[in-house]
């Protein structure tokens, strides 16, 4: 968080009696992507694949279809001695190694860098049997990052839409690592996956994961604590039309018709 | 359980009424810290019944990504509530911001009070 040297200052003071006034806006400007259009896959890093998410919009919980969720995850990284922007960094630079082995992540040459994408390739069940059967290929996109957290934002097609921060930060004398997600379910199918097929199970884990991943390269073994509400139950109906974008669904199908390509030498490279 | 440690510059929120719309005088910064003077904000205008909620950003120092997500949730209670939110006194940043994360396309945004009393 910015201490009170960080704020924006009023725009009515005049710009020559507060010499660093531009130097701060700009160092919070930084923090943040740049307003785009659609989003631009200029680099995919080897063995990532742009589908989904090249062309496609960010989204936030407004745009999705099912009920709307803040999930906070977090995790005391006790007796670690370094400062929460320490912890941050590597948490950073090693982003994705901490995914569960059937969630891909693959940043940019940049990294977690405001304005980035992150190239995700992941089994949305991890039940025996169906893991192989419910793929997903997409990405999210850095909105913001700081110090000692980033936000990412996800596309459309995404099984959410809708925010996830991860910041470490100091309370109570201790150091935590923290993931909250704030979201809904993006169409019908992703709705019904994640209260009827596991796919909400799987975001638990998929997060705990995570935070004790971090945790143990600190040596250290603790649990997870977790919080959910439910900020509105309501379904929005009127972003059924979602479904036509369901990432879940294109890379199903994509997958499914590689043969029939294969024989008609539509070939294999082409995005789903 | 509370997750959250207590900010050094909290939010305020200052309920004023004008017609049929409520107008939230907000100052401090809306950050992680802030989720309980926010929901509070919310529920105390939702309870004077208004048409419209006016959310005055004036006086607000700070706006983070996790401050961003507190909005969108009070968004989505307006919408649940089938009250209009509109916003007046973002700077210019904080206007690109709510572009960003495309807050602005559920979001009027007006550049004062007056400006935002006078929308239709």
């Amino acid at each position: 968080m910015a201490d009170e040297q960080d704020k924006p200052v009023s725009k009515e003071v005049p710009e020559q009696e507060h010499p660093n006034e531009d130097a701060m806006q700009q160092a919070e400007r930084d923090h943040w992507a740049r307003p785009m259009g659609h989003i631009r896959a200029d680099e995919v890093p080897p063995g990532a694949s742009s589908a989904n998410i090249e062309g496609r919009d960010v989204v936030n919980p407004t745009h999705g279809f099912g009920q709307l969720w803040r999930r906070t995850y977090r995790i005391r990284l006790k007796d670690v001695q370094s400062a929460p922007a320490e912890v941050m960094k590597y948490w950073k630079d090693h982003f994705p190694e901490f995914q569960p082995d059937e969630n891909r992540f693959l940043p940019t040459s940049d990294g977690v860098q405001p304005g980035e994408l992150v190239f995700i390739d992941a089994k949305l069940i991890n039940a025996p049997g169906l893991g192989n059967l419910t793929p997903m290929t997409s990405g999210v996109m850095v909105i913001y990052a700081d110090d000692e957290s980033f936000t990412v934002m996800t596309p459309e097609g995404f099984p959410v839409s809708g925010f996830n921060t991860f910041s470490v930060y100091e309370e109570d004398g201790g150091i935590f690592a923290q993931v909250q997600g704030l979201e809904r379910a993006t169409d019908p199918i992703y709705e019904f996956g994640y209260r009827f097929m596991g796919g909400e199970t799987k975001q638990d884990r998929t997060w705990t994961h995570v935070l004790k991943s971090l945790a143990a390269r600190y040596g250290i073994d603790e649990d997870v604590e977790h919080t959910k509400t439910c900020l509105d139950p309501s379904l929005q109906w009127q972003n059924v039309g979602n479904v036509w974008k369901n990432a879940f669904v294109r890379t199903t199908l994509y997958k499914a018709t590689t043969p029939v390509r294969w024989l008609f030498g539509g070939g294999s490279d082409k995005k789903p | 359980m509370n997750l959250q440690p207590v900010s050094a510059n909290p939010l305020v929120a200052i309920l004023r009424q004008a017609d049929a719309t409520t107008i939230l005088d907000l100052s401090g910064e809306i950050d992680g810290f802030a989720d309980e003077a926010m929901d509070d904000a919310y529920m105390r205008a939702a309870a004077t019944n208004p048409q419209r909620l006016l959310l005055n950003f004036a006086a607000v120092d700070y706006i983070n990504s996790t401050g961003i997500a507190l909005i969108v949730a009070v968004l989505a209670k307006a919408r649940r509530d089938k009250i209009t939110l509109l916003t007046c006194g973002l700077s210019e940043h904080y206007q690109e911001m709510f572009r960003i994360t495309r807050l602005s396309d559920f979001i009027p945004v007006f550049p004062d009070e007056e400006s935002a009393l006078a929308a239709p």
